[in-house]
């Protein structure tokens, strides 16, 4: 069978590509760049102008001490970096995509893997180009609607509905699927969205300290393991009540109580799902699922939740993992400290899933009459999420110094005497944070900043976990989390592999969740009925709602 | 009298099916009527591949190949049933099956196979469990070159 599909959509995406590229390193587009990119056009206008008053007043002494002018360079500002940045990206992508889409017009396909795999890339570039649009285009487009209609609104609707490159990506990608569907070129390509998410998982292991993955870990055994097997229990117990039949009941336990659809497609064929129970699982769970993540996070905005509460209620109480990474990212798009404690939470619930699966095997033989038996040791092995040991892997390597300098996860200020006097807060920096004691949401909140305004810099993790935190308050001065902001950065100073990491994290789940929303198509969602729909409704608010509490009453927002 | 000479049957082993074939019998005349059974697999099954992203690959196959048998099966069981029936009664029997929109699926098998009329069940009420895959009468009416005939609900 030959799968590559001749096509110009590669080439164009591709030449699109490489044109937007040459009009960001032209300055073609630096009109539409300054209103999209408005504050580092700000910070741009700023250095211009000191830089331009530096080369008058270096002119002026050089024409006054009769020698020649000076030649100086304006320093690189925010603005000129992102202009840079998306040319590059341009430039490599579209380069390699218009190079196999030339490739894919010439040349006559043949049967084999090589045919397979380009038929990948259309696809591929499909979702790429997406993402470039969403993050380049839409997300500031919206971020700047937000802004511009707050005076008028009173609050900023596009903060407030997530309206970020998360939430973008995922709705076009569903719009995509549901309304135009997508083009026989890109059907391939678009179902290795999957390998991105993996990857961007695997990367976000050089991310974590010991310290964070033992507490994180810890947290999330405790929690999913009370969840997990809570709501697994209670689906087994109403399925049998209200007499939901066995397959069924199974399959929706292991969705609704561990994973979501990854559960289900593993459980299905180990408790012998029929057809409809199949479709009538997988709906309900994408129903919730898909709703969990555009109502978690403007909950979490509502009641001031931090990274950690977020991740730690996200990673539990949404029932499908796909859409965990997207209301993580959807609640903090432009950091990945959700996110990361998100994907602890979801390797956790991965990991649950072979025994959850083997428990469910041994159910279903003790309750089906005829059901076959499974070899439950095979079974443990086929379901091991493999991808998790490179998580492990990466974090191993990270934790030995591959990526960053030795002590970058100790927080090297948190207690050493010896630190630079630029990099503690300045005196009036001290004073703004005095004027925003009283905002402090709990003692704790505080004595962390009492703490911080008298040392000028961090002292604990916990502190700096706590400051975090105080840094979301509602109606905080700007000007106080910024300086938050910078007393976290001299305690972490994140090296430029690190940065780099977080950077093509962002992208790998951007494009990722593009295509999980392609994945979502109304005719499964329509699916979603009868006992399940009311089994999983009950069970998955059960869920939602005490996985809320229990995060809100004894999850610290710190680690 | 109505008669027809290539008689379209939707028949996907549903209530609403079973009455369309009820209404195929008393129409069809044995040794003139050939019924083409049309057996659609709805396209909501492309949805549910187990595409999700934390499965590795062995537990994806194993639940395609798992899908694709139950769907299998049940093909096999509605097409033999009506086979059977069709024998029994003496009527020429042609079964195709296809993979999509259930309207567009028929339209498509009607047109190759120069049916003369066409039987499909009565939808389903909304009560009623199964699977959200109803035929789109607009499309089909629309679409059919040849009468179409809905079987009244019991």
């Amino acid at each position: 069978m030959i799968y590559t599909k001749k096509s110009p959509a590669l080439l164009i995406i591709g030449m699109l590509m490489l044109v937007w590229g040459f009009l960001n390193n032209s300055g073609g587009v630096d009109g539409m760049q300054s209103w999209l990119q408005q504050s580092a056009y700000s910070d741009h206008m700023k250095t211009k102008e000191k830089f331009d008053a530096e080369l008058r007043v270096a002119t002026e002494m050089a024409v006054a001490e009769s020698k020649p002018a000076p030649v100086m360079k304006m320093p690189a500002s925010k603005f000129d970096h992102a202009k840079t940045e998306q040319a590059n990206l341009s430039y490599i992508i579209g380069g390699f995509f218009a190079a196999l889409g030339l490739l894919i017009l010439v040349w006559t396909p043949q049967e084999g893997d090589f045919d397979y795999y380009l038929s990948i890339v259309p696809g591929m570039a499909f979702i790429v180009g997406i993402a470039c649009l969403v993050r380049w285009g839409l997300d500031p487009v919206f971020a700047n609607w937000g802004k511009a209609a707050q005076p008028a609104l009173g609050w900023n609707f596009a903060t407030i509905f997530n309206l970020n490159y998360v939430v973008l990506g995922i709705v076009i990608g569903i719009l995509t699927v549901n309304v135009f569907s997508i083009p026989g070129w890109a059907a391939n390509g678009v179902r290795t969205a999957r390998f991105f998410l993996k990857t961007g998982v695997i990367l976000l292991g050089a991310l974590y300290s010991a310290a964070e993955l033992a507490q994180l870990g810890a947290l999330s055994v405790v929690l999913i393991g009370i969840f997990v097997l809570g709501s697994v229990g209670l689906v087994l117990y109403m399925g049998r009540r209200m007499d939901a039949g066995n397959s069924m009941t199974g399959i929706l336990s292991a969705g609704v109580g561990v994973c979501g659809v990854s559960a289900a497609v593993a459980a299905a064929p180990v408790v012998q799902a029929k057809a409809v129970e199949i479709a009538y699982t997988i709906g309900t769970i994408l129903v919730w699922g898909v709703g969990c993540m555009f109502l978690f996070p403007t909950v979490g905005h509502l009641l001031g939740m931090g990274p950690v509460q977020f991740g730690a209620w996200a990673g539990t109480g949404i029932l499908n993992s796909a859409q965990v990474a997207g209301a993580a990212l959807a609640f903090d798009p432009h950091g990945i400290e959700t996110l990361k404690v998100a994907e602890i939470f979801n390797i956790t619930r991965v990991l649950f899933l072979p025994i959850i699966v083997v428990w469910l095997a041994a159910w279903y033989v003790k309750h089906e009459v005829g059901a076959e038996k499974v070899n439950l040791k095979q079974v443990l092995v086929a379901k091991f999420p493999v991808f998790v040991l490179g998580f492990i892997g990466m974090f191993a390597l990270s934790s030995m110094g591959a990526f960053s300098p030795a002590g970058h996860y100790q927080g090297k200020y948190f207690s050493s005497s010896e630190i630079k006097e630029d990099k503690l807060l300045k005196p009036k920096e001290t004073r703004l944070l005095e004027g925003e004691l009283a905002k402090m949401q709990n003692p704790a909140e505080t004595a962390a900043l009492k703490d911080l305004i008298a040392n000028r810099k961090l002292t604990s993790r916990d502190q700096d976990g706590l400051l975090l935190s105080a840094g979301k308050i509602a109606g905080l001065d700007p000007l106080a989390k910024a300086v938050l902001d910078k007393a976290n950065k001299a305690a972490w100073h994140n090296s430029k592999t690190i940065g780099a990491f977080r950077n093509w994290l962002a992208w790998l789940f951007s494009i990722g969740l593009i295509g999980l929303g392609m994945q979502i198509t109304g005719k499964a969602l329509k699916q979603a009925g009868g006992k399940p729909l009311i089994i999983g409704g009950i069970v998955g608010t059960l869920k939602a709602v005490g996985s809320l509490i229990v995060v809100l009453l004894f999850v610290r927002e710190f680690v | 009298m109505l008669t027809s000479s290539a008689l379209l049957l939707c028949h996907h082993g549903t209530e609403g099916a079973a009455l369309a074939e009820t209404l195929a019998y008393e129409i069809a005349v044995p040794g003139r009527t050939s019924i083409v059974h049309c057996l659609i697999v709805p396209e909501l099954w492309a949805g549910m591949q187990g595409d999700d992203w934390l499965n590795n690959a062995s537990t994806r196959d194993a639940f395609a190949h798992y899908v694709e048998q139950l769907l299998e099966k049940d093909a096999k069981r509605a097409l033999a049933a009506v086979e059977a029936r069709c024998a029994g009664r003496g009527l020429a029997y042609k079964a195709v099956v296809r993979f999509g929109d259930p309207a567009e699926c028929a339209v498509a098998i009607a047109a190759e196979e120069k049916t003369d009329l066409a039987v499909i069940g009565p939808p389903r009420p909304k009560d009623m469990l199964g699977l959200r895959s109803r035929m789109d009468l607009d499309r089909l009416a629309y679409g059919l070159n040849c009468p179409l005939l809905i079987a009244a609900r019991q």
